[in-house]
């Protein structure tokens, strides 16, 4: 079917709960979006032309099967003004991914907006897209810059492609993928997740027309209504097959995502080969968790790991760096960007930087013995931050990390103060 | 997939504060009581970083709680979300074996030896293949905490999870175990 070769396209990474178009639930899209075909067809017209005209402040996208509506009501208000800035089509049709990077905790959110199917009519859009301006002007502008040339071209071909609802998945994907691949698998991650909690809470109602309209809950129970499945032509009908037939469609879709996940599971087909080397996989991931936990019990004789200097870390990170698979740290990715995006790990990384500038060992053994439990983050922060660079020598890399850290200490030192605060709060609690 | 760097960083935080909390009982450990220490402490990070959604986080938890040694320690652990997480975990994770366990009791009241007639190439093979899968999904569900209890469906999306989890664990343990490695080397 057409849907599942989709979804490859997006994978390659690590995708836990991914897009759930199984039959059933293409089946309920269909009748939603029955009504916003035509207007969808234009957009798609109207947004492939628009990537060859890929300015500096718009993400061009698709119209969203999503609240849209949700998503201008929690960013900035809308600006109708914006509709007609210059663009040659009727409905400027902005959704940016820059959006989800001004709320860093509304990113879930807004995700988990698109993915519900309602109607999203042109000032939403265009409301949206003013939004985007205003948040992530510049941001938007790089990510575009970088990744523009590539990323509309993929799109192009793909959307030219597929068919209506699958084009519908594909702008999802495409336009996420405007900006970084991270971004884009986040959203489908992230987007693929609350499907699959909303698949859980209407598990099983997706053909029920009224009820599949309800979008605006997620509860994690499991309602027992019925499957409406339709047969196949020159398939058997009677319910058990066609319960057989469902339960064996959702197996097959979750083996297919294990196979993106399992490495090296690309060549085999059989679900007894893949079962294999999944149940190798795991053995060997428990085992790896044993050896490590030995060798931590071997090099600890007391365990102790308040003694984490900051600086062993840091110096750990530049061989360590390729042990942080952080999904999602493209090389595209600049620091400047990285940090606008993530607001809270910017001001823990500050203080790392901020340390390091002042007075290194005094810094360094106060925060090693006041608050243990910051440590972590910046610490993994630091090696996120040390992924963008090229690992050569372990001066050199030492001395880059202090560089980018002392300079984004520089930016943020006025945001230290209420971060310490909360260190000495969070120390006293571990006190107690 | 859900944030990995988020759910390293919340797993470090725990661990770290597990190791703590066992590090500041008994002197002069063994080492393999150190090794036990510090794997136990890690797998109730980990699965704690899930925050009950799961079955295998919420199998591993209860699992740890039956020995009154570890009760402390999941206590210190689960802190933050109080104690109504493990107790639900512990409760959810029962209410699933028993449904599960009535189900494999129906089926098998209810299902009758076959007499094997002389079959054919292709259904002989589709035999075969069936029973191998069967048999793997057995060895998969020894291996996934509380996977015995799970029906294919779950136990394949219980699986992906599980193995993000690894994935992370073994990814921050083994930076923690580099970088102790430098700590002691200087």
């Amino acid at each position: 079917m057409i849907n599942r070769a989709l979804l490859p396209a997006g994978g390659g990474e690590n995708m836990l709960h991914c897009t759930d178009m199984t039959v059933l639930e293409r089946q309920r899209a269909r009748i939603k979006w029955q009504q916003e075909q035509q207007q969808q067809f234009q957009l798609q017209q109207q947004e492939i032309s628009y990537f060859t005209e890929l300015a500096d402040v718009f993400h061009q996208a698709g119209v969203h099967e999503g609240g849209l509506s949700e998503v201008v009501t929690r960013s900035v208000k809308p600006d109708p003004g914006l509709v007609d800035n210059g663009w040659n089509n009727d409905h400027v049709v902005g959704y940016g991914v820059g959006l989800p990077y001004n709320n860093g905790l509304g990113f879930e959110l807004n995700y988990g907006a698109i993915s519900r199917t309602s109607s999203c009519p042109p000032e939403a859009v265009a409301a949206v897209a003013e939004a985007t301006v205003k948040g992530s002007e510049s941001v938007v502008s790089d990510m575009i810059s970088s990744g523009a040339g590539r990323e509309s071209s993929k799109k192009r071909k793909v959307d030219k492609a597929v068919a209506e609802e699958d084009t519908r998945d594909k702008r999802i994907k495409g336009c996420a993928e405007q900006g970084e691949s991270k971004i884009t698998e986040k959203n489908n991650n992230k987007n693929s997740r609350n499907n699959n909690t909303n698949k859980n809470s209407n598990s099983n109602k997706e053909n029920s027309d009224e009820t599949s309209k309800d979008n605006s809950k997620v509860s994690e129970v499991q309602k027992p209504d019925y499957i409406h499945v339709r047969a196949r032509r020159g398939q058997a009908t009677d319910s058990h097959s066609l319960a057989e037939r469902v339960r064996r469609e959702k197996i097959s879709e979750r083996m297919k995502y294990l196979q993106d996940l399992v490495p090296g599971c690309d060549k085999i087909t059989g679900k007894a080969g893949m079962l294999d080397e999944i149940i190798n996989y795991v053995q060997s991931l428990q085992r790896q968790v044993e050896f490590l936990s030995m060798k931590l019990a071997a090099a600890n004789p007391r365990l102790d790991f308040n003694v984490d200097n900051l600086f062993a870390k840091e110096q750990a990170f530049p061989a360590c760096s390729i042990n942080f698979p952080t999904i999602g740290m493209s090389s595209d990715m600049t620091n400047p960007a990285y940090l606008q995006f993530n607001p809270a790990q910017q001001q823990l990384v500050a203080c790392c930087g901020l340390d390091m500038g002042i007075d290194p060992p005094d810094m360094a053994l106060k925060r090693t013995t006041s608050a243990p439990v910051s440590i972590p983050e910046t610490f993994l922060d630091s090696s996120c931050f040390t992924q963008t660079h090229p690992p050569p020598t372990w001066d050199a890399d030492l001395q880059n990390l202090y560089n980018v850290a002392f300079d984004q200490g520089r930016q943020t030192s006025f945001q230290t103060q209420p971060f310490t605060g909360s260190i000495e709060a969070s120390n006293l609690k571990m006190e107690m | 997939m859900r944030d990995p760097s988020s759910l390293k960083q919340q797993f470090l935080k725990k661990w770290i504060l597990g190791l703590q909390v066992c590090g500041s009982g008994k002197q002069n450990m063994s080492i393999l009581e150190r090794k036990e220490a510090i794997k136990l402490s890690a797998d109730i990070a980990l699965a704690s970083a899930r925050d009950g959604r799961t079955r295998w986080s919420r199998a591993t938890i209860a699992n740890a709680s039956k020995h009154d040694d570890n009760k402390v320690l999941v206590q210190h652990l689960l802190a933050p979300e109080s104690e109504s997480l493990k107790k639900s975990s512990i409760g959810l994770v029962v209410r699933d074996n028993k449904r599960v366990r009535c189900k494999k009791i129906l089926k098998w009241s209810c299902c009758v030896k076959r007499v094997r007639k002389s079959v054919s190439q292709v259904v002989l093979a589709k035999s075969i293949a069936k029973r191998m899968v069967n048999r793997k999904t057995r060895v998969l569900k020894s291996l996934v905490p509380g996977g015995e209890f799970m029906d294919d469906i779950c136990l394949i999306e219980e699986t992906l999870d599980y193995i993000e989890s690894l994935r992370a664990q073994v990814d921050v343990m083994r930076t923690l175990a580099k970088a102790t490695e430098l700590v002691n080397g200087k």
